[in-house]
């Protein structure tokens, strides 16, 4: 009975001295129920057109294959030198394949699987998120980050070496403490890949369109693109929209993740800054490039190479539906809809854009796509920059990220730093963070309407 | 070859290579035992910039270059002074310009030590009337356009209506949101071709109509007033498209040594005499920024005339290619 007493007095201490901080919200927590993802679009579902759901399905065995060296333990084929994963939906699987990082992460099993002998970073834990991760900056020789050299590509996690399959193969990885101790490493979680063919198919004119419907905004919001190098146009996949197309970022994945060189990225990849061959011993590039190919003589299904197939998964899979009732009942989830417009998240997260018509199947063709994001790249400020450029993004710019989904995600932030919904919303602010005046708003909300808009969140 | 001549070489072979390796390529990894205690790297700070806000010279005033000292505002560029409300401050600095002309000069709301009840925020932006994305041609068109694209959720609790704040002519609007019960209210005025906004937001009115009433300590140049802040008096003369054909005398095209598709929104003065005398990127990679400034202080412009005289002239060009959305003219007819 004391302790409940003073349980109480001090929860009347904190609420007497901290008015501006709200304790009855919370993060209802990962949306439990049937995962509201992974299907087809409607019209592949209906194999509309013909075959184009045999070719999904195809993506979706290739998107779950897991990949060995050369393919004599598991089926896939052309693991390492270097990787941070063996399979695509290790990664992306939570809450269907083709989404983002799992509750158990894959990553712990990775490192040592069919007797590879990696050290497991301390960064990388079982119930934690499943990362890459990146040094913003090239190391001097004496081990203290050089400022003057900017770096920001992959630092795999993992090598082949040990494993059954691996040969003589012996590479070091990468000094995750040293980078840890001189704060020279940032992380990044799997981007979630349902709707992919919806947002692939936006034309930039709508896009730029929204843009302006926007640029009269009242919560200091005023984004731009980022741009594919060659053609200008508008890029949109990846944390900072670096990507111009599915094939793209799937051929980079491949490469980068797996370790599988492709058609698209043909060479085995070594760490960033090294030479192939000093950085990669002809001991470790064991299979002829590129490991992925067309594939000749076999059946038209079989023809194409798994990055074709990936990208074609990815295209073809729906959006995510939303819960119109958990949590917090339908009226809720429709007040925090209203209160998410009304206080300017809806100016970064565009509830829904316009596809283009496709040729590919009819339900992208002038589809709606509920993705809550514009694609545009805005700057978070200091405490979520990344120092990590790429394209015509800077080191505190990142894509407004879609939410559809975001109800069944476990981690958030580009680098999973949480997986409370709450803090990430807090975590908009910062100095030089466009998302300061929303987050501003929302601070002003009661417990209750900030309640609301959690709910609707989850609901998504 | 003498053998002691021989050893010395390949000493000399072997200490060059293991300079070599010392001076090489920066590592990504690799063991760093023969230095225990490397230096770190700062935390929360943006070491990595993409296109960002630079000048020619450190010495004219910026739009972004307004700076909070106790409980002032001030804004040289502007002309402008604002005295914070007691206990209200800025917590955080906002982003950099954007290339669509957009600044967050300050946010303001009420710092730990705020004894009231009622909380709010107070924004201080500008927009470039030369680059923003809207098809306001000055600040009442710019409000006439946010009370016409002012979404479902939001209604209107006052039409843009010309008030007078610290003496000088803004255009109010106040509308809310009854879902969150939020209100806002934007005053704006133009000064040197930028929409100066203040927008509060607040759950309770009374505590914006006393946040505007202490707006009256503010000062701000003669030129301010919804339509008629084009420069003048101590500032230059600003003229939207002044770097048309039948001013410039001499033009040189940047040489871009990258193929790049942001856009560069550049500001600049012109002298007297007609010559470039400052250059403001709003949004460049260094890169960008070097070529457009070698380039423009090449430039050379008939000297604008006023009253007979020459003047300084303030204006804007766009450089770059990253396509924008096409924007119609305000319907809306402006008065003042």
């Amino acid at each position: 009975m004391k302790i409940v007493k003073l349980a109480s007095i001090l929860a009347l201490f904190v609420a007497s001295f901290l008015p501006g901080t709200t304790i009855a919200q919370t993060d209802p927590g990962v949306r439990g129920g049937a995962a509201g993802a992974g299907q087809p679009l409607p019209s592949v579902a209906a194999n509309n057109p013909f075959t184009s759901l045999d070719f999904f399905n195809d993506g979706f065995s290739r998107f779950t294959e897991v990949d060995s060296v050369s393919g004599t333990i598991e089926q896939g084929a052309g693991l390492g030198p270097r990787f941070n994963s063996r399979s695509c939906a290790f990664c992306h699987a939570q809450p269907a394949i083709g989404g983002t990082g799992p509750f158990t992460n894959p990553q712990v099993t990775d490192a040592t699987a069919d007797g590879a002998r990696n050290t497991i970073p301390s960064f990388i834990t079982a119930s934690g998120p499943v990362r890459e991760a990146r040094f913003p900056f090239f190391f001097n020789s004496n081990g203290s980050p050089n400022m003057n050299a900017p770096n920001g590509g992959v630092e795999d996690l993992f090598t082949i070496t040990g494993r059954r399959d691996a040969g003589s193969c012996s590479l070091p990885q990468p000094s995750f403490a040293v980078a840890q101790s001189t704060n020279n490493i940032i992380f990044r979680i799997p981007t979630p890949t349902f709707g992919a063919g919806m947002l692939e198919n936006i034309d930039d004119s709508t896009l730029l369109a929204n843009q302006a419907a926007n640029a009269n905004n009242n919560i200091g919001v005023a984004g731009t693109f980022n741009h594919n190098g060659n053609d200008g146009t508008i890029a949109r996949f990846g944390w900072k929209a670096q990507n111009k197309s599915l094939l793209i970022f799937a051929a980079e994945a491949y490469n980068v993740e797996q370790g599988v060189s492709n058609e698209g990225f043909t060479q085995e990849r070594p760490l960033p800054g090294e030479d192939q061959t000093t950085g990669l011993p002809a001991s470790c590039r064991i299979n002829p490039t590129p490991e992925d190919h067309t594939n000749f003589n076999t059946t038209a299904l079989g023809t194409s190479s798994d990055l074709v197939g990936f990208a074609l998964f990815m295209r073809f899979l729906d959006q995510p539906t939303p819960s119109t009732t958990i949590p917090g009942g339908s009226a809720s989830i429709a007040r925090g809809r209203s209160l998410f417009s009304a206080i300017g998240c809806a100016t970064c997260h565009t509830s829904s854009l316009t596809t283009s018509p496709s040729s590919l199947t009819t339900s992208l063709n002038s589809a709606t796509a509920n993705l809550f994001s514009d694609i545009e790249i805005h700057h978070m400020g200091t405490s979520l920059a990344d120092n990590v450029s790429q394209g015509g993004a800077g080191g505190d710019q990142f894509r407004t990220p879609p939410l559809w989904g975001l109800g069944q995600r476990i981690f958030f932030l580009h680098d999973g730093r949480t997986a409370n919904l709450l803090s990430a919303i807090q975590a908009h602010e910062g100095n030089g963070s466009e998302g300061n005046g929303a987050e501003a708003n929302f601070d002003v909300l009661t417990p209750s309407q900030q309640q609301d808009l959690l709910n609707f969140l989850r609901s998504l | 070859m003498h053998p002691r001549f021989s050893r010395f070489l390949v000493l000399l072979g072997f200490s060059t290579s293991l300079l070599a390796q010392v001076q090489a390529a920066p590592q990504s990894g690799g063991d760093f035992s023969n230095n225990p205690q490397p230096a770190k790297l700062p935390v929360d700070v943006i070491l990595v910039k993409g296109a960002w806000s630079s000048a020619s010279d450190s010495v004219t005033p910026l739009p972004e270059g307004g700076r909070i000292a106790g409980n002032l505002f001030s804004n040289p560029y502007f002309g402008l002074t604002y005295v914070l409300s007691p206990d209200w401050s800025q917590k955080y600095t906002g982003p950099p310009p954007s290339d669509s002309g957009y600044y967050v000069l300050s946010q303001i709301r009420p710092a730990d030590t705020f004894k009231g009840t009622s909380r709010g925020s107070i924004l201080i932006a500008a927009h470039d009337l030369f680059f923003t994305l809207t098809p306001a041609r000055n600040t009442m068109e710019l409000i006439n356009y946010n009370r016409d694209s002012l979404g479902a959720d939001y209604k209107v609790e006052r039409p843009p209506t010309q008030v007078r704040v610290a003496n000088h002519s803004f255009v109010r609007f106040d509308y809310a949101s009854p879902a969150a019960q939020l209100h806002w209210t934007v005053l704006a005025t133009q000064i040197r071709c930028h929409a100066v906004q203040f927008i509060l937001t607040s759950r309770d009115t009374t505590l914006t109509e006393s946040l505007i009433r202490e707006m009256d300590k503010m000062s701000l140049p003669e030129e301010a007033g919804p339509i008629s802040g084009k420069g003048g008096g101590d500032a230059p003369v600003c003229i939207k498209d002044f770097a048309r054909d039948e001013n410039v005398v001499e033009r040189v095209e940047p040489a871009f040594a990258e193929r790049r598709f942001n856009p560069v929104p550049v500001r600049i003065i012109i002298d007297k005499e007609g010559r470039v005398r400052h250059v403001h990127f709003l949004s460049a990679f260094p890169d960008q920024a070097k070529a457009v400034t070698d380039a423009l202080f090449q430039w050379r412009f008939r000297p604008h005339l006023h009253d007979g005289k020459p003047v300084e002239v303030e204006t804007g060009i766009m450089f770059g290619r990253a396509p924008r959305s096409a924007t119609r003219p305000s319907t809306n007819e402006a008065t003042e």
